[in-house]
């Protein structure tokens, strides 16, 4: 018998995942969750459905410093809020890429980011922005960057019992820009072969997420400046920063076409990104 | 070698939840198991055969349905998230006869074998109702997690523009 | 304002089509599709949609390998799962093992101690619940040994290969002991004179992916036990009648004992034509005395039908101003595991392998070869794209290496109407004026007009034959208050057949349009046709509906005459009218005058059987061609392989659309799914045999955004075809050789030729870097 929690109330809802253990999934969109256990992939019997829970953070909350985004937030959401589109127009272009309009309506950016798919398309973006999450359980909360957050395919730092109720996205430094981009086997809806978004710093400085390249999304960086009017130093950039991908052959790639357009799709992102720097607010 | 798998434990009676939705504008009080879709309480409890399966993994829309107005693969929802949320199946958009995008998906030749049109014409109205101006590549987009074999996809397109310019002429 | 429709109209009419060439009639306007509101307000009932009280649902039970010896199979634990019913095996049917088929009866009810392919059933479990039997089928235990399956053409080719068939079920059969199921030959002409002449010789090797039907319905079988022993069986296909046969062979029965009831398929494609667990079902059903209920999944659908892949090897000649001399072919068509209608397939695929061209030395091999995999059945286009694939990409090479373009090389070589395009003892003729397509569709896609960099065009053109022997019996009721129905067996499975139906009856009985009903899906009530495929339906059963109105309005004459007294020759029925005397009758009103105060109907019958002959390799003349030229503008991007395609034109040799509304989506469509096989479809086989993109998440078909920039669909109307008003059949023409078009146009837009389809973003890309690589 699989049991259906609704709680109300965070502290509900954290002792409903501790109790159910390893079994317990927290349930949001369930855009993932579904397919897995309808595949009979995912073994959970013990879903916490969080949509009425009324004590989370906020779905989002935009500050001056930057925007948090509570675990309810969903993708079709984000990718119409002005602020985000304004502030990181990667994690605008890959969430347009999840799935279709009825899917982003239910998925949820942090639960797509703790199904933590090496494939997710908001990772990449969100590694770029320096994303952090916090991870609340009964014994407390603790922060990690999604860098250091994502462990493998589809393992995480939350383990049995947790819950990451928070997702913040520090504001960007003016004179820094964002952009993705993405292959896929046809132009509708896909999962990606490759993704990637990058970022340029104030200082001309590089910063890439990738996905689908490796067992789990990954971030590189290399600081500024990069000229970007330079092939040669572009591409002394790009082997920097792509060094890390270690992407495997499977229904939707091989590894070599996925490395050589990683570093394709790149530069695109990269000089995408460039283009987008408001000229007036870069450092040099 | 064998092949096993696991035997759920679901499938006592006595494991059923009784979900209460409105659908369609009606209240109604289903008895489901946890694991049920919406999908399939709309089709086979509530009665609505409607909304259409096929992938029942969120890839081909022919199970679209509005939750609380949204539009939402109703296979990946599952029957217990509905309690006291509003449905409207495709059986829902009209009180009586078809709606003008209805009409339109006829007038324009989209139509086929028909089975990927409720979960079409559901898709098409949410559009209509968040973006009652969609230009051609808007309406693709927005159509994208809708799949027909039939391969009527223009057809649909022009559906959705003449009822776009239907309703601004209103 | 203007409706869609005629907005359709006008957009074809912009390309120069013929207007309506019946002003008066409702044949050759774009009237709505019949049962059309249904299908969009949600209130049509597909198979799934029909509600059994009480039914018992059905789960199969599959062993997750390609190829294996079942060595026995324990159902305790799955029999101690609440709300079982029974879990059938091969040894709760009859011995020997029942089996059908339509070209050799070798398929089995259930798995015979060998399981042949991934998703081959070995047993079966009903229960009260979906919930149980599903759980209760996961519960099964089959112990397997797995077995060195072959799942490629070369595995199955190999000295010493696992047999797929058992060769005693080939008694005495030259091929029984190895993989090839049939051959087929072909030849014309002396192909060593003509190479003596020939200036270019193209040799090269094509492959086509094993594709799959993918109907957004995936289908099911429902299976009622009749008081009388008999049974009612729903099950969504296209072919009725046929299936009505199989059951009734393998169980015994009479005819009459079974009555199959066809729910509108949620699209066929060929995939829905032969039987295929409905035989399991009738067996479930009669054995538990209580309705069973299959309704597939998706990836069920995936592991029972889908369309031979092949291998082509080709070598072709041409002289040095591009007519082709000679053309030699070598097509090996990776069948299944079973021979559903996959013989006949490679048959009459390879009957036309050598295109629409005057080719004066022709030899043409080809084969099915069985393997361990889903069996291969009828899939829009039945065997036609494989060779068109081939033969159109031989064009363009030739073409290339003479440089002429595209265009130009087949204009050269396409026959002109009446001439002989298979030579030899079946020859058979252009019927229709094919170069019209030709030049229309490059006019359309702007042939010869300069491109931006980056981008390519590409132009071919496709044939495939018509039915070659069929039989459609047609009933028509001409009700006393002038309303009609029509009984017509034709499944209605997106190609909108009724609206046509609808449309001759109203014309040829003057009946209004909206008071023609139309039965079809029920063996029951509704007179024979052999079958819904091969885009006969229009031709055949058209023309039954045609001579069933002429018969309705000859007994309303006679009848005329006797209760008015006016003799006979004096009157004169014509489309819609009886001539009186006295002028023009509306016909509903001579046949009230006729029928008198007893009222009562007119009730006429038609029939159009076209008898094969017993020496042609396809079993008879085609009745007709289906011919389409497309022409494709392509978008390359040269680092990542991506396409995009700018511009696709289609023009089908339609003779005469009796809806051209219809005849658009039709045509739209198959183009669409032309794309599909061209650029992204593929079934992935690992190394037993088990599909990797088993479903929608993987196994990908084209959506809104992968529909051209802009797809233009435009016909060519000479009132030539042998179907009603001079129509032809319509619904592949689209599809039959997207592929070469799509070729051409990437090998204009990146100077690389790819010989192996899909041309997924991957190959492109690979091409290009191994080009680039080259220089
Ligand atoms: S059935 Fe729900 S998306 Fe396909
Ligand atoms: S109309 Fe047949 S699948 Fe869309």
């Amino acid at each position: 018998m699989t049991e259906y929690h609704r709680p109300t109330s965070r502290a509900d809802a954290l002792t409903a995942l501790a109790e159910g253990g390893a079994r317990a999934r927290p349930l949001v969109g369930g855009t993932d969750l579904l397919v897995g256990l309808r595949h009979h992939h995912d073994v959970a019997d013990v879903l916490v459905d969080l949509k009425g829970v009324t004590d989370l953070p906020e779905p989002i909350v935009v500050t001056d410093d930057g925007v948090r985004i509570g675990p309810t937030y969903t993708m079709g959401e984000l990718v119409s809020h002005p602020v985000i589109g304004e502030w990181y127009p990667a994690l605008v272009e890959a969430a347009l890429t999840v799935g279709s309009v009825a899917i982003r309506n239910r998925a949820s950016l942090v639960g797509n980011s703790c199904n933590a798919s090496p494939a997710a398309d908001t990772a990449p973006p969100l590694l770029v922005h320096g994303a952090r999450v916090t991870i609340s359980s009964q014994d407390g909360d603790r922060t990690a960057s999604l860098d250091e957050f994502f462990l493998g395919p589809r393992r995480t730092l939350c383990g049995p019992g947790e819950l990451v109720t928070r997702l913040d996205l520090p504001r960007p430094a003016p004179g820094s820009a964002s952009a993705f981009r993405r292959l896929t086997r046809r132009r509708g809806v896909d999962l990606a072969t490759v993704s990637v978004a990058a970022g340029v710093g104030p200082d001309g400085g590089l910063v890439v997420g990738m996905g689908a390249v490796g067992p789990r999304p990954l971030r590189t960086a290399v600081p500024g400046p990069v000229d970007l009017t330079d092939d040669a130093s572009l591409d002394r950039a790009l082997d920097e920063l792509l060094g890390v991908a270690t992407p495997i052959t499977d229904v939707r790639g091989s590894r070599e076409y996925r490395l050589a357009t990683l570093r394709v799709l790149t530069k695109r992102a990269v000089l995408a990104a460039a283009d987008r720097r408001d000229p007036r607010e870069m450092a040099s | 070698m064998t092949s096993t798998a696991r035997v759920p434990d679901h499938l006592d009676d006595d494991g059923l939840q009784t979900v209460t939705l409105t659908v369609n504008g009606s209240e109604r009080t289903v008895a489901v198991p946890t694991h049920r879709t919406l999908l399939d309480g709309l089709r086979d409890e509530v009665g609505l055969p409607g909304t259409k399966s096929c992938c029942a993994e969120g890839e081909c829309g022919a199970c679209t349905v509005l939750l609380d107005g949204k539009s939402v693969n109703s296979c990946l929802v599952l029957c217990v998230e509905a309690e006291g949320h509003q449905v409207t199946t495709v059986e829902g958009l009209s009180d009586d006869g078809l709606t003008d995008l209805q009409e339109e998906f006829l007038n324009a030749g989209a139509v086929q074998c028909g089975f990927c049109i409720p979960g079409q014409v559901v898709s098409a109205e949410y559009l209509l109702r968040t973006n009652p101006e969609p230009d051609e590549v808007q309406i693709r987009e927005a159509l994208s997690g809708n799949l027909c074999r039939c391969a009527g996809y223009q057809r649909i397109v022009r559906a959705v523009q003449a009822t776009a310019a239907r309703r601004s002429e209103r | 304002m203007t409706t869609a429709p005629e907005r359709a109209i006008e957009q074809r009419d912009a390309l120069g089509e013929p207007s309506d060439p019946y002003p008066q009639g409702q044949v050759g306007r774009p009237v709505l599709r019949y049962g059309g509101g249904d299908r969009t307000s949600g209130a049509q009932r597909f198979v799934a949609d029909l509600r059994f009280p009480g039914s018992l649902q059905v789960a199969l039970v599959t062993v997750p390998v390609g190829c294996a010896d079942v060595l026995g199979i324990d159902t305790t634990a799955a029999r101690a799962v609440p709300g079982v019913v029974d879990v059938v095996t091969a040894a709760d049917l009859p011995s020997p093992m029942p089996r059908f088929g339509v070209s050799h009866t070798d398929r089995p009810v259930l798995a015979d101690g060998r399981v042949n392919y991934h998703g081959e059933p070995v047993a079966a479990v009903v229960a009260k619940t979906l919930d149980a039997a599903q759980a209760a089928a996961r519960a099964v235990r089959v112990d397997h040994r797995e077995l060195p399956g072959v799942y490629t053409l070369d595995d199955a080719l190999a000295p010493g290969a696992h047999r797929v068939q058992e060769p005693s079920l080939r008694p005495g059969h030259a091929l029984a002991d190895t993989n090839v199921l049939e051959e087929a030959h072909y030849a014309w002409g002396d192909l060593e004179a003509e190479e003596a002449r020939t200036e270019v010789v193209v040799e090269e090797t094509y492959t086509f992916p094993m594709v799959t039907h993918f109907p957004i319905e995936p289908g099911g079988t429902v299976a009622v036990p009749t008081d009388s022993g008999g049974l009612d069986v729903y099950s969504p296909v296209q072919h009725p009648y046929l299936l009505q046969r199989t059951l009734a062979s393998v169980l015994g029965l009479p005819l009459n004992q079974v009555r199959v009831f066809a729910p509108d398929p949620g699209g066929g494609f060929g995939g829905k034509q032969n039987p295929k667990l409905e035989p399991l079902l009738a067996f479930l059903a009669l054995r538990t005395r209580r309705t069973c209920r299959l309704v597939l999944s998706l990836e069920e659908t995936f592991q029972s039908m889908r369309r031979a892949g092949c291998r082509i090897a080709a070598r072709t000649g041409f002289t040095a101003d591009g007519a082709l001399t000679f053309h030699h072919v070598d097509a090996d068509f990776l069948i299944g595991a079973y021979a559903d209608v996959a013989p006949r397939v490679m048959g009459k695929g390879s009957y036309v392998a050598a295109g629409p061209y005057r080719i004066p030395g022709v030899r043409i091999d080809a084969r099915a070869v069985m393997t361990n995999t889903t069996p291969s059945t009828a899939f829009r286009g039945f065997g036609s794209p494989q060779v068109s694939w081939a033969l159109e990409s031989q064009l363009d090479a030739g073409a290339r290496r003479l440089g002429l373009d595209g265009l130009e090389i087949r204009r050269r070589n396409l026959v002109a109407k009446g001439e002989a395009f298979v030579r030899g003892e079946s020859a058979a003729a252009a019927d229709g004026e094919w170069h019209q397509s030709l030049e229309k569709a490059a006019e359309l896609i702007g042939w010869g007009t300069p491109l931006p960099p980056g981008r390519g065009r590409g132009i071919a053109v496709g044939i495939k034959p018509g039915a070659t022997s069929g039989l459609s019996q047609s009933l028509v009721r001409l009700l006393a208050d002038g309303s009609a129905i029509v009984y017509a067996g034709t499944s209605d499975m997106g190609q909108g057949a009724r609206t046509l139906w609808q449309q001759i009856v109203a014309d040829e009985l003057g009946a209004p349009l909206d008071q023609v009903s139309v039965v079809s899906g029920d063996t029951g009530t509704v007179p024979f046709d052999l079958q819904t495929s091969a885009s006969r339906s229009t031709v055949f059963m058209g023309s039954a509906v045609l001579e069933a109105c002429r018969d309705v309005r000859q007994r309303v004459l006679a009848l005329y005459a006797e209760s008015t007294g006016v003799p006979p020759e004096e009157l004169e029925e014509r489309p819609g009218v009886l001539v009186t005397p006295e002028g023009e009758l509306p016909l509903p009103e001579a046949a009230r005058t006729a029928l008198g105060s007893l009222r009562g109907e007119f009730i006429g019958q038609g029939t159009r059987r076209l008898r094969g002959k017993g020496k042609h390799p396809l079993g008879g003349d085609a009745a007709f061609y289906e011919f389409n030229a497309t022409a494709i503008e392509v978008e390359v991007d040269r680092e990542t392989g991506e396409l995009l395609l700018t511009r696709h034109v289609t023009v089908s040799d339609v003779g005469t659309e009796l809806n051209p509304l219809q005849v658009v989506s039709q045509d739209e469509g198959a183009a669409i799914m032309g794309l599909g096989h061209s650029q992204m479809e593929q079934l992935l086989l690992d190394e037993h045999g088990r599909i990797r993109n088993l479903g929608a998440l993987d196994y990908r078909i084209p959506t809104f955004k992968d529909v051209p920039v802009e797809l233009v669909s435009a016909a060519v109307e000479n009132h030539d075809g042998p179907g009603p008003y001079g129509s032809k059949g319509i619904s592949e023409g689209a599809l039959l050789c997207t592929a070469g078009a799509l070729g051409a146009a990437v090998a204009d837009a990146a100077g690389v030729v790819i010989r192996d389809l899909p041309l997924t973003p991957e190959r492109v890309w690979a091409a290009i870097q191994a080009a680039e690589a080259a220089q």
